[in-house]
């Protein structure tokens, strides 16, 4: 039986679909089968995150409507054979599918994966209700930005209030150096603020844009601190104990090269 | 590093996460109350009209209602001003009063 966990935010542009991609892709990476669904009917975005967007035949309202079979509309992964991506259709808007359909979708899938995640559109209207309706989880995408908090709460009591069990935060593009010097909510304070548990914390990275320019999950890149911090996430998913990443302002270039001689100064 | 966030002016109540920390406490439960400032406005003359039974002197338009968030429930918290009359005779704002009237 598949976990079918759906990543959802409220606010568009925090990074649902970056994440999804990520976690997918770790998971995978730990041998899971895994099944990435687009909810985001009209707008798709997973497929050229995922680099398979030459590849798509079918789509969801395609295997809706009868017209493919899951199977058909399933495109495997170009690294990965055991994680599949089911495409959004972009022709369509999201009345093309509702709520039955999806926990229908999710039922035919269960015994093929292990985690199916689902890519919620943002907002809080009956695409958002869609990807949430087969969710036996939900994850909440904010950045540490009042807009994009307040947006979460709106979906927090969203999800509360349709009994999926308490949603897990992930708090998205922190900026270490500006949350030491005040001008960044930090990762305690949006915490409390939205009083959920966090299941992960990703700092700014410039590797995301590359990754998603060439179409490659930023978990592939060792040199990516998000690809790592998404990983940790994967790791969790799967029940691991992975202590939070420390967001204390990361050292800068001249504390770098000089960070050592400036440490042991301070001591003496 | 205090003296120096001082010098620059960088206290910590002025620090701009410190400030969306407080409007954001005060928006998310303004959100989930739906409390509109018509009907907050008749909150304090129906508190005032309550209270007044009980207590003289109040003034509707010193009440003060706050919606404040906490860790598992929100509040509402009503600060309502009991005016001392007659007055307790001779601060500076009545006297500043009294001059005036007298010319």
């Amino acid at each position: 039986m598949a976990r079918v966990i759906t990543v959802t935010s409220g606010k568009g542009g925090v990074g649902k679909t970056t994440t999804t991609a990520n976690l997918g892709t770790a998971l995978a990476r730990y041998g899971a089968r895994v099944a990435l669904i687009d909810a985001d009917i009209g707008l798709r975005n997973l497929d050229v995150v995922m680099g398979l967007e030459n590849r798509i035949v079918y789509d969801l309202v395609d295997v809706i409507e009868g017209r493919a079979r899951v199977r058909q509309a399933l495109i495997k992964d170009k690294r990965l054979p055991e994680m599949y991506l089911m495409p959004a259709a972009q022709t369509r808007d999201k009345d093309a599918v509702n709520a039955e359909d999806m926990i229908a979708l999710a039922n035919e899938m269960h015994t093929d994966f292990d985690y199916i995640l689902i890519d919620s559109p943002a907002g809080i209207e009956s695409g958002f209700r869609n990807a949430i309706a087969c969710a036996n989880e939900v994850l909440i995408v904010t950045t540490p930005e009042v807009p994009s908090v307040r947006d979460a709460d709106r979906v927090v009591g969203l999800v509360e209030a349709s009994e999926k069990g308490p949603p897990r935060l992930i708090i998205n593009r922190i900026k270490p150096r500006l949350v030491s010097r005040g001008e960044m909510l930090s990762v305690d304070e949006v915490v409390e603020i939205l009083a959920i548990e966090p299941i992960g914390v990703v700092p700014e990275d410039e590797v995301i844009l590359s990754s998603t320019n060439r179409g490659e999950a930023a978990v592939f890149n060792a040199q990516s601190i998000a690809g790592r911090a998404f990983d940790d996430i994967a790791r969790r998913l799967r029940g691991e104990e992975v202590p939070f990443m420390d967001m204390s302002e990361q050292p800068g270039v001249l504390e770098r090269w000089f960070g050592g001689l400036f440490r042991r100064r301070a001591k003496a | 590093m205090g003296f120096l966030d001082n010098l620059f002016g960088n206290n910590k109540r002025d620090r701009s996460a410190q400030v969306a920390k407080e409007r954001l406490l005060t928006v998310l439960v303004h959100d989930r109350v739906k409390l509109t400032p018509d009907m907050l406005e008749q909150l304090k003359i129906e508190l005032s009209e309550v209270i007044a039974r009980y207590v003289p002197n109040v003034n509707p338009s010193e009440i003060d209602v706050s919606l404040l968030r906490g860790d598992s429930s929100d509040h509402l918290k009503a600060d309502v001003p009991l005016r001392r009359t007659p007055p307790t005779g001779g601060n500076e704002s009545d006297r500043a009063s009294a001059r005036f009237d007298s010319r």
